[in-house]
C-alpha cells in the first residue's frame, strides 16, 4: 500500500439534477475529480464544480439516477482529471469520458497527463508550415490546411458538415510522415455515432485513429471534458510520440452549450446569449493547444467544426472562434442546394496560414498562384452576375460572359466529389487550370507567364 | 434488230450501274452499321469489365477492412478478457495474503484506523482486509478495494500480458 488510504465522504445532503452536494468535505478543490460508488457498488465519475466551507458539489458524469442519499460515497483525486497518454488509444473507440466503448480494456498508458492541459511557452513555438492534405479539392488547393494551424469549419444545419469531417479524418495524410487521427465527436445523434464509427473503421483498424463519442443523450458535463481528452490525447501523440495528428472535434457548438448549461447550475453571471462570459477564453484554452513545438517532431492540427445557429454567423460560438482561428471553411446552404458536394463557399473561406505550407518543395510550384487566382476569378463571376441581374445578360461583355460560366465550371468540374472520393493533390490542381482556362489568357494576369506557357494553349489558339 | 434495242440496253445498263452502286451502298453501310454495333459492343464490354473491376475492388477493399475490423475487435475482447482475469488474480492473490499473513491484516486495520482518527468504527471486511466508518467518512481497505487499487497502479505495465514489454 503506497501513500495514505483514500477517504470516501458519506454525508451526501442533496441530489439535485446531476449533482451531488456532499457535506463535512476538507481540502476539496474545484474541478477536483471524484470518485462516487453507489449502494450497489457501482461506480460513477464526477467534477467538482462548486466548493463552499465544507460542502462540496459534484456533477456527476453519469448522471444522479438511481443514486441515493444514504449509501453513497463520494471520494476526491485531489487533483483535477488525469487520464493515461500513450500509443495505447490508437485503435481504440471510447466515449465522451475516455471509457473503452469497443469492447476493450480500458486504456492503458505509460504516464498520465491532466486533460486540462500545459499550455506551450509561445517562445518554443515552431511557426505552422507544412500541408496537412485532406483529399478534398476544395480543401486542398484553396483553404490549405497547415501542420500546427487551427481551421474550423462553419456550418448550419441541414449542410453535410458531418460528412466532410469524416471525409477528412479518413483520408489524411501528412506527406508520409507518421500521422494519427483523434476524433472527437460531442453531442453526436446515435445514428451520427453509428456512421461515423462505421465511415472510419478502416483507419481505427489500421490503428491511425482514436475515437471519441459523446452522444446527444450523454451527460452535458462529460461534453465539456471530450475535447480536452481529445487534445491531451493527441498532445502526447504529437510531442512525446512524434506524430503529426489531426483533431476533429464536432460540434463545437453543442460543446458551448454544455458550458452554458454547467455555467447556469453554477450560478455565474451570463453573458450574451447566457453563454458565460469566459466563452472565448474557454474556447481558447481548447483551440491553442495545437502548434508545433521547437525541437520535437510531431504538430498537433485542430479542426473544429461547428454549426452557426440560423446560419448566423455573428452567432458568439462563430463570432468568437473566428477570433481564435487561423481562418475558416464555410459551408453554404447555397451551393449544397446546387448540389454540390462539399458545399465549400469559396469566397467566405480562407486559410491565413495557407502561404506558409503551399509552393515549391511543399505542394506544388504553381498552387499558390493558381489558387489566387481562382479565388479573383470568383470573385469577378460573382461580381459579373449580380451586374446581369441588374442589366440583363445581353448587356455583358463577351469576357464578362466567360466569367459568368465559370462559377458553373467551378462546381462541376473543381468542388464536387465523391464522398469517399480521395483526390490527389496533381489532380485537384489540374482540375483548377482546367476551369481556369475557360477564361481567355488575358484575364489570368495572376499568373505568372511561364506557368501560362507551361499550361494554357497559346493566345492564338484558345477559345474565343 | 429493234430500233429501241440500244435505248433499252442502256437503260439496263443504268438500271444495273444503279441496282450496284444501291447495292455497294447497301453494303457499307451495312458494314458501317456492323463495324458500330463492333465498336459499341467492345466500349461497353471494356466499361463493364471496368466497372466490374471497379465493383470487385471495392468490394475486396471493404471486405478486407471487415476482417481487418473483426481481427482487431477479437483482438480487443481477448485483451478485456485477459484483464479481468488478471484482476481475479490480483484479487484472489490479496485476499490470501491477508488470510495467511495475521501482521498484514491486522497493519490493514490499523491503517483504517488511523485514518479516520480513534472514533471510528472498524468493521472486518467478508473478503479480508477492514472498513473504517466515522460520521460522514468512510475509508475502504478491503481485499478487493486494495487489490484494484493496485491494478490501477500497474498502468501500462499491465499491457505486457499482449504486447511484447
Amino acid at each position: 500500500m503506497t501513500g495514505p488510504a483514500p477517504i470516501e465522504y458519506t454525508g451526501v445532503r442533496e441530489l439535485r439534477g446531476p449533482l451531488v452536494v456532499v457535506e463535512g468535505v476538507s481540502g476539496v478543490g474545484w474541478d477536483e475529480f471524484a470518485t462516487i460508488v453507489l449502494d450497489s457498488g457501482e461506480r460513477r465519475h464526477g467534477l467538482v464544480l462548486d466548493v463552499d466551507r465544507d460542502l462540496a458539489v459534484v456533477q456527476v458524469l453519469e448522471d444522479t439516477a438511481g443514486m441515493n442519499r444514504t449509501g453513497t460515497r463520494v471520494a476526491f483525486s485531489g487533483s483535477p482529471l488525469r487520464i493515461p497518454v500513450g500509443t495505447g488509444w490508437l485503435g481504440r473507440v471510447c466515449n465522451g469520458r475516455g471509457e473503452a466503448a469497443d469492447g476493450g480494456p480500458p486504456v492503458l498508458g505509460v504516464s498520465s497527463a491532466a486533460v486540462g492541459g500545459a499550455p506551450i511557452n509561445p517562445v518554443r513555438r515552431e511557426p505552422p508550415n507544412e500541408p496537412v492534405l485532406t483529399g478534398v479539392g476544395a480543401v486542398d488547393v484553396l483553404t490549405t490546411l497547415v501542420r500546427g494551424q487551427k481551421l474550423p469549419v462553419f456550418s448550419a444545419a441541414g449542410l453535410p458538415h458531418l460528412e466532410l469531417a469524416v471525409q477528412i479524418a479518413d483520408q489524411a495524410t501528412c506527406g508520409g510522415e507518421p500521422f494519427a487521427v483523434v476524433f472527437a465527436g460531442m453531442g453526436l445523434t446515435h445514428a451520427d455515432t453509428a456512421f461515423v464509427r462505421d465511415a472510419l473503421a478502416a483507419r481505427s483498424a489500421a490503428r491511425e485513429l482514436v475515437l471519441f463519442v459523446n452522444t446527444a443523450d450523454d451527460p452535458v458535463i462529460e461534453r465539456m471534458l471530450t475535447p480536452r481528452l481529445a487534445l491531451t490525447v493527441a498532445e502526447h501523440l504529437a510531442f512525446a510520440e512524434g506524430r503529426h495528428v489531426l483533431v476533429v472535434m464536432t460540434d463545437m457548438t453543442a460543446y458551448a452549450e454544455a458550458l452554458r448549461e454547467v455555467s447556469a447550475a453554477r450560478g455565474e453571471i451570463p453573458a450574451r446569449r447566457a453563454y458565460p462570459g469566459y466563452l472565448y477564453s474557454d474556447l481558447a484554452s481548447l483551440y491553442e493547444r495545437c502548434g508545433r513545438i521547437r525541437g520535437r517532431p510531431g504538430s498537433v492540427t485542430v479542426l473544429p467544426v461547428l454549426t452557426m445557429p440560423g446560419g448566423d454567423i455573428t452567432h458568439p460560438v462563430p463570432d468568437l472562434t473566428g477570433y481564435i482561428t487561423e481562418g475558416q471553411i464555410v459551408l453554404s446552404a447555397d451551393v449544397q442546394a446546387a448540389g454540390a458536394y462539399p458545399p465549400v463557399d469559396p469566397l467566405a473561406s480562407l486559410s491565413r496560414l495557407m502561404r506558409k505550407g503551399t509552393g515549391p518543395g511543399l505542394t506544388r510550384g504553381d498552387h499558390p498562384a493558381l489558387a489566387a487566382q481562382l479565388i479573383a476569378a470568383l470573385a469577378r463571376s460573382r461580381q459579373v452576375a449580380e451586374l446581369a441581374d441588374l442589366v440583363g445578360r445581353s448587356a455583358l461583355s463577351p469576357a464578362d460572359l466567360r466569367h459568368l460560366e465559370l462559377e458553373d465550371a467551378f462546381r462541376s468540374r473543381f468542388l464536387t466529389q465523391g464522398r469517399d472520393e480521395n483526390r490527389s493533390l496533381d489532380d485537384s490542381l489540374d482540375r483548377a487550370w482546367e476551369v481556369l482556362l475557360t477564361l481567355p489568357r488575358g484575364q489570368l494576369g495572376m499568373l505568372p507567364a511561364e506557368l501560362l506557357d507551361a499550361h494554357a494553349p497559346p493566345a492564338d489558339e484558345e477559345p474565343r | 434488230m429493234d430500233a429501241l434495242d440500244p435505248v433499252r440496253a442502256e437503260l439496263l445498263r443504268a438500271a444495273r450501274a444503279s441496282a450496284d452502286a444501291v447495292l455497294e451502298r447497301a453494303r457499307e453501310d451495312a458494314d458501317a452499321t456492323l463495324r458500330g454495333a463492333r465498336a459499341t459492343a467492345d466500349a461497353v464490354l471494356a466499361r463493364a469489365r471496368e466497372l466490374g473491376g471497379a465493383d470487385g475492388a471495392a468490394g475486396a477493399a471493404r471486405e478486407r477492412v471487415h476482417a481487418a475490423q473483426d481481427a482487431w475487435a477479437a483482438e480487443l475482447a481477448a485483451r478485456a478478457e485477459v484483464y479481468a482475469a488478471l484482476r481475479d488474480a490480483i484479487r484472489a492473490g490479496v485476499r490470501r495474503a491477508l488470510a495467511n499473513d495475521a501482521a498484514a491484516s491486522s497493519a490493514v486495520t490499523a491503517a483504517a484506523r488511523d485514518a479516520l482518527g480513534p472514533g471510528a468504527r472498524v468493521t472486518a471486511a467478508a473478503e479480508g482486509g477492514a472498513t473504517a466508518d466515522s460520521p460522514g467518512r468512510r475509508v475502504d481497505l478491503s481485499a478487493d478495494a486494495l487489490a484494484d487499487r493496485a491494478l490501477d497502479r500497474l498502468g501500462a505495465r499491465a499491457a505486457t500480458l499482449w504486447e511484447p514489454p
